[in-house]
């Protein structure tokens, strides 16, 4: 079994050429991800048990069930209803990638919330308290005080969330959509070859990820500045 | 202290506190006029710090009323917001805004609750950092600042409100020895400039030479109260003269 | 919901498979993790680095690939293999079940390596002084002392990796592993209706999911009866 390099180096801009969809598919849901995550979270937060409840069991359902299967839900499963090929929406839903978008988006919401919620709960009690006593209302309190509390303490887990979500972009490809992995395993079906290109492969997302870690480094360090002693 | 005819600034009548089963407050009756400097001490549990957090309704009281400045404090938000403008409060962990540099802190509340307009804000905060003496401080960060500074910014925030009333809860016990003064400097400066203030403290010193009333508590009750002379020369009360005795002896 | 008459039992094999997956998987990953932590607290320097190469590959990659690649990977090596022996062999298959238990384990392990690692420092010094002190030797010290504060601190993320372990068995059913997803496939063709026959795979996966969470929680209480209230 030899290693064939020069079929990598055919192969890398072919694969290459998918990075435009998987990076869509990334920015796309991380966005619409990250305002129904902050929706769920003000759900769960409100005190109410008419918000809390379902945004509770939302989370619950998303975050207990495989991404691949939710996928498959919104990609397969709506076509079965006439009301779904009916509505405004279809052709977004007939579309691999709306679907894949709809349900990368509805599973990285619930575990997000569930991150920001982790934030929102680690801010300083005494603080809001101070708040309380200089007259703030709750509103002014959540956006001026835990809000930019909470995101920097969210951020670390944030960041591997966006990791994961890059992680699943892969499974577009099981709805034929060609992103990086898609025509990676056209690739392979063609030519036999797994090794050289699934580890090619592999190499490119480390890179994606490593590229993210650096950026979510910079952030958090920017996030945390009024952490250190040392001006 | 009543003087004749003269609204009390605070009324606590039969005030009475509950956390579940636990009552931490048992008939309360307490006034304070204008200008008047109270310091609270007992022992832990006793009730102090739940005592004047129900001032400012950081507690809820459950029955009984408690009246500031005329305003009853219930449970609607209006009442509440009217009370906390007049009233600043003063934490044992001083509970600066850590994100926010020092002169934010001061200016946040002024803006928001008071709608004061940016400059303004900036520089009535500037005027009272310089009051508790480190306008040097203004663009740090509360992290960057000792203990004892850190303190006398939370001072200087909770006056730029401009309250009626100030509230000490224990504001020196998180204190480093060293750093005590600055703080009590403060305060005492504050005192005499006739500001009405209630003190939780444990500095007997402090409570010597500024109070006009020293209330002790215990189990959730004002056991005595009297001037400070008084008070500490001749307690009336079994459980203020063991009080005394435990603290005074070292 | 007569539609599903007859596949019940289908589905319920497919979820046997589901937990034959999760119960392998579980031990492997354990090993996985606690040979990469061990290797990252060790003092040689190559363990490290492997370990370090280890946590990286498999938390940066995407976990369809790692299937894709162990599965038609380890085909071409066995095949090879086998044509020394028997040139007459055309091809060695590796059942996807195995191909598909040890690439998540394998992945999740990676995740296990940095649970355990913190988990490991995370015990109190103090105990590890007081056990020395006491004359315990260093094995004493480690099944005694280390492991039940560490398995304790370890729990809650511990709890998370069996909650992805159960999530990616879905993504074995991509290289035909025949659980749940795979009777999803074949109902439909037959019956049609796609959601109907996705959302039983979701029930089932949250139902497993369920069983982990309350698993997990008894065991966290079992934990606490002798280190909580011991004030």
């Amino acid at each position: 079994m030899s290693f064939d390099l020069q079929l990598i180096a055919e192969s890398l801009p072919m694969m290459l050429m998918g990075i435009g969809i998987t990076l869509k598919l990334l920015v796309i849901s991380g966005i619409l991800g990250l305002l129904l995550a902050i929706c769920l979270l003000l759900m769960r937060i409100s005190g109410r048990w008419y918000f809390n409840v379902p945004a509770q069991i939302y989370i619950y359902v998303f975050r207990g069930t495989p991404i691949l299967v939710q996928i498959f839900i919104v990609y397969y499963g709506l076509p079965q209803f006439e009301a779904v090929r009916d509505s405004v929406f279809w052709p977004i839903l007939r579309e691999p990638t709306g679907c894949a978008i709809l349900a990368l988006s509805l599973n990285t919401g619930a575990y997000v919330s569930e991150i920001l919620r982790g934030g929102v709960l680690g801010v300083d009690k005494g603080v809001l308290e101070a708040g309380s006593a200089l007259g703030m209302s709750a509103h002014q309190k959540f956006i001026y005080i835990t809000a930019p509390i909470a995101t920097r303490l969210a951020l670390p887990a944030y960041s591997n969330d966006v990791i994961s979500l890059l992680k699943s972009t892969a499974l577009a490809s099981t709805i034929t959509i060609a992103d990086m992995t898609g025509i990676a395993r056209t690739i392979v079906a063609d030519t036999y070859a797994p090794y050289e290109i699934f580890i090619s492969l592999a190499i490119i997302y480390m890179i994606f990820t490593f590229g993210l870690q650096k950026l979510f480094g910079v952030i958090e360090r920017y996030l945390s500045r009024y952490t250190k002693r040392e001006g | 202290m009543s003087e004749p005819g003269k609204r009390p600034l605070i009324q606590m009548q039969n005030v009475n506190k509950f956390f579940g089963k636990f009552q931490a407050l048992k008939n309360i009756n307490l006034e304070v006029q204008k200008g008047e400097r109270i310091v609270v001490c007992g022992p832990s549990g006793s009730g102090k710090s739940t005592m004047i957090r129900c001032i400012n309704r950081l507690e809820e009281h459950n029955e009984g009323h408690i009246i500031i400045d005329g305003n009853e404090l219930t449970n609607k938000v209006k009442d509440i917001n009217a009370v906390r403008r007049e009233v600043g409060m003063v934490f044992q962990s001083f509970n600066l805004f850590p994100h926010l540099t020092i002169v934010k802190n001061l200016m946040l509340a002024q803006q928001l609750v008071r709608k004061t307009s940016k400059a303004e804000a900036r520089e009535t905060a500037m005027q009272y950092l310089e009051r508790v003496k480190i306008p040097e401080q203004a663009n740090k960060y509360p992290i960057q600042l000792s203990g004892g500074q850190q303190q006398r910014v939370a001072i200087a925030r909770a006056l730029c409100m401009k309250p009626e009333i100030m509230l000490f809860d224990e504001p020196t016990s998180a204190l480093d020895p060293e750093m005590i003064n600055e703080v009590l400097e403060v305060m005492v400066d504050l005192a005499k400039e006739g500001m009405t203030m209630i003190c939780v403290t444990h500095e007997m010193g402090f409570a010597r030479s500024v109070a006009d009333r020293i209330i002790f508590m215990d189990l959730g009750e004002i056991v005595e109260q009297a001037p400070p002379k008084e008070f500490f020369d001749s307690p009336k009360n079994d459980r203020t003269k063991k009080f005394l005795s435990q603290i005074l002896s070292h | 919901m007569d539609v599903l008459t007859g596949w019940w039992d289908d589905y319920f094999w497919g979820a046997l498979v589901v937990g034959k997956v999760f119960l392998c998987s579980l031990g492997l990953m354990i090993l996985f993790g606690l040979l990469g932590a061990m290797a990252k607290l060790s003092n040689s320097h190559i363990a490290h680095k492997v370990a370090g190469a280890y946590t990286v590959v498999f938390r940066g990659t995407p976990e369809i690939l790692v299937i894709l690649l162990l599965y038609f990977g380890s085909a071409i090596i066995l095949t090879s293999i086998a044509q020394v022996f028997n040139p007459a062999i055309k091809f060695v298959d590796v059942p996807p079940f195995w191909a598909g238990t040890i690439a998540i384990s394998i992945i999740v392990g990676s995740y296990a390596t940095e649970t355990f690692r913190g988990a490991f420092l995370g015990v109190n010094p103090g105990s590890i002084e007081a056990a020395r002190a006491l004359g315990m030797s260093d094995l004493q010290t480690f099944i005694y002392v280390r492991i039940p504060e560490m398995w304790r601190l370890a729990l809650p993320p511990f709890g998370n990796h069996m909650l992805s372990l159960v999530k990616d068995t879905a993504l074995i059913s991509i290289i035909g592993l025949n659980e749940t997803m795979f009777v999803a496939k074949q109902a439909i063709t037959v019956t049609g209706k796609p959601f109907t026959m996705y959302i039983v795979v979701g029930a089932i996966y949250l139902g497993f999911s369920t069983l982990v969470t309350l698993f997990v929680m008894g065991v966290e209480k079992f934990g606490e009866r002798t280190t909580v209230g011991a004030k």
